[in-house]
């Protein structure tokens, strides 16, 4: 039906068309834009096929030269080697920079001058508790220090220092 | 026969890619020929210009997905390729010019087409000054037969512009003979 009602509006448009202008002169002019070369269509096909191949020929034969022209480190062979190379040099560089930043940062630790006097007594509490005889050195070296021996000193003077040390 | 729809999934699939698009252009060489001839009225043009066309169904066949139908899609690129070759040949020659119009005459006068009468003169004439668009509506509406809905899809309009073109053109026509 829907078909129909198309035809119809079809038919009524030619009808009308016809009407204005001319049915004959409508149809000689199909006619005249209609007619092509003798064997024209026979012989279409195969002249379509053959620019095709032709464009496609000359497609990778530019491809190629493209290739060929570029500088032998664009080569696709090589491209492998250089991204390779890429990835070693920052991978490697990457690594190195890494180290070197914990060796400066270890330096600077090791390097930071620490006064016992510094420290609070909470610290030195905490330290003498984990390494005692480390401790016991460290009062010994303050004694040296203070050019004094334990031996010369009363408890009140060793007392004194432990506070000096612990303050 | 194989139906288009049966001829491009093959050739998507890649199975005998060249005997189902030489089976397509044989089913669709002639109208698209001379749509195309209608439009530029030389041979040799038409000729270069349905070789375009069909080297582009070739390029972009894989890419169709087959929402329209293959001669819609078809018309549209040949509708196209010949838009972008008068528009170059307007470039070159700017304007119509009468040397154009004898051109015309003696194209439609060529080869075996029936002699030419003095309204046939006047309606070649009169067609060749529509706009491109609205004779175009008229030839696929008038010649081929074609539905509005495919017309607009064709020439990239809505169905009624399609049909306010196919009115246009008849009008225009009728009015150019009237005053010859």
């Amino acid at each position: 039906m829907e078909q129909m009602n198309k035809d119809t509006t079809l038919e009524q448009d030619r009808q009308w068309a016809e009407t204005l202008l001319n049915k004959q002169s409508l149809s000689q002019f199909n006619l005249s834009k209609t007619d092509a070369p003798f064997n024209y269509f026979e012989s279409f096909p195969e002249k379509v096929m053959s620019r095709i191949e032709n464009e496609k020929r000359q497609q990778k034969e530019k491809r190629n030269a493209t290739l060929f022209f570029l500088p032998s480190f664009m080569q696709p062979l090589n491209r492998v080697a250089i991204a390779a190379a890429v990835i070693i040099i920052v991978g490697g560089s990457f690594i190195f920079l890494n180290n070197s930043v914990n060796k400066k940062t270890a330096a600077s630790i090791v390097a930071a001058p620490i006064s016992i006097q510094d420290l609070s007594s909470e610290e030195i509490e905490a330290y003498v508790d984990t390494n005692e005889w480390i401790a016991e050195i460290d009062v010994q070296s303050q004694m040296n220090k203070e050019n004094t021996r334990l031996s010369t000193l009363d408890e009140n003077q060793i007392e004194e220092i432990k506070n000096t040390l612990y303050k | 026969m194989s139906s288009d729809q049966e001829l491009i999934i093959q050739f998507q699939q890649s199975i005998n890619r060249e005997a189902n698009f030489t089976s397509l252009l044989h089913k669709h060489q002639q109208k698209v020929y001379y749509q195309i001839k209608r439009m530029v009225l030389d041979h040799a043009d038409a000729d270069d210009i349905a070789q375009l066309v069909w080297i582009k169904i070739w390029n972009k066949l894989d890419g169709f997905k087959m929402e329209s139908e293959f001669t819609t899609w078809l018309f549209r690129i040949a509708y196209n390729e010949t838009l972008n070759y008068i528009q170059k040949q307007q470039k070159q020659r700017n304007t119509l010019t009468n040397n154009d119009l004898l051109d015309y005459e003696n194209a439609t006068a060529s080869s075996d087409s029936p002699k030419s009468t003095e309204i046939q003169i006047g309606l070649d004439r009169a067609i060749s000054q529509l706009p491109e668009k609205q004779k175009v509506v008229f030839m696929l509406r008038y010649y081929e037969g074609f539905d509005y809905e495919k017309i607009a899809t064709i020439v990239g309009t809505t169905i009624g512009g399609a049909k306010a073109n196919y009115h246009q053109a008849v009008k225009k026509v009728e009015g150019f003979i009237k005053k010859l």
